[in-house]
């Protein structure tokens, strides 16, 4: 395999020997084959161990200030918690608090958005929760284009919201 | 009868182009890989549609783990010995326990070099906890912009 040789043909080659006091040409024979095999296990490494899919991220911006109060309306106001075992709850304003699924998030947020463009998205995760909810509802909102919302702290208050909906 | 010896076919391959296209193809590999920059744990990331990709230089990592433990790394090696000590600067990431410790060295993160990007990274299976004290970290020392990595969901 990946022989090289160089140098005039093999008869004359050998009449050379006998009649004619001819000058000997050199025939180089270089032996490929274990610089071929090494590039071929360079080859199979290389192809190995590259990996081409970068990561992708997710830009978020924060308000700066955590004093600065927004005054939003009651009607305005999204709220989506995300309880430890990963349900998920909405509500508007005070109103009490509903399930929904994550594959049906995309629709509703698109809906709720155009029955009131002035919505603003309030999300609550529990601590126990997984941070994988967070880039979930974070990713539907980013695809519904909702561009207001909010992250916020899970309190007590919102703790019990949760075990009335489940209640109900 | 004598016997009509079957005249053996020697018979040679060329291998040439096959080893030019092998050798095209290692230049290749060699020239685009880059080796994934060692990890101080593993991380399995959540998938999302987001559509920006990673940066490489400049960047500050804050990663928690699968079980909520939260390190910190910075991709230059003189900042890492600066943070965390000049025994520490080949370690890729630094285990962070205190929070008011992540807060001072995030500060003293960004006085070195302003133009250090903040990285999230979290573990699918992590718990929220963590992450929330991180943003509120953040938020406390103005990192009002930083990313979250993900990886790219398929469908």
């Amino acid at each position: 395999m990946g022989a090289v040789e160089s140098g005039g043909e093999s008869k004359s080659h050998a009449r050379a020997g006998k009649k004619h006091k001819k000058k000997r040409r050199i025939r180089i024979r270089i032996d490929m084959t274990p610089m071929v095999d090494v590039a071929f296990l360079l080859l199979t490494f290389f192809m190995l161990t590259t990996y081409f899919s970068k990561p992708q991220t997710m830009e978020l911006n924060l308000p700066a200030d955590e004093k600065a109060q927004v005054e939003v309306a009651e009607s305005n106001l999204l709220t989506i918690r995300v309880a430890s075992d990963g349900q998920m709850y909405w509500n508007t304003g005070m109103d009490p608090a509903h399930q929904i699924e994550v594959k049906e998030l995309r629709k509703f947020l698109v809906d709720k958005n155009k029955e009131n463009p002035k919505l603003i998205t309030l999300l609550k995760i529990d601590r126990e929760g997984k941070y994988s909810m967070l880039i979930k509802v974070m990713d539907e909102i980013a695809i519904a284009q909702v561009t207001r919302f909010s992250l916020a702290p899970m309190s007590e208050y919102d703790k019990r919201q949760v075990q009335k909906a489940r209640a109900s | 009868m004598p016997k009509i010896k079957k005249k053996r076919v020697g018979y040679a391959l060329d291998m040439t182009p096959m080893v030019d296209v092998a050798m095209l193809l290692l230049t290749f590999f060699m020239m685009t890989t880059q080796f994934r920059p060692e990890e101080a744990t593993a991380i399995d990331l959540p998938a999302s549609h987001a559509p920006f990709k990673m940066p490489e230089t400049d960047i500050m990592v804050v990663t928690v783990n699968r079980e909520g433990r939260v390190f910190l790394g910075v991709d230059a090696q003189s900042l890492r010995a600066q943070l965390f000590g000049e025994a520490n600067k080949l370690r890729p990431s630094m285990e962070i326990e205190d929070r008011a410790v992540l807060h001072d060295l995030l500060i003293q993160a960004r006085i070195a070099n302003p133009k250090l990007r903040t990285l999230v990274k979290g573990d699918k299976e992590a718990p929220y906890g963590p992450v929330e004290d991180i943003l509120n970290i953040l938020r406390q020392v103005k990192i009002t912009r930083f990313n979250l990595v993900t990886e790219l969901e398929k469908n």
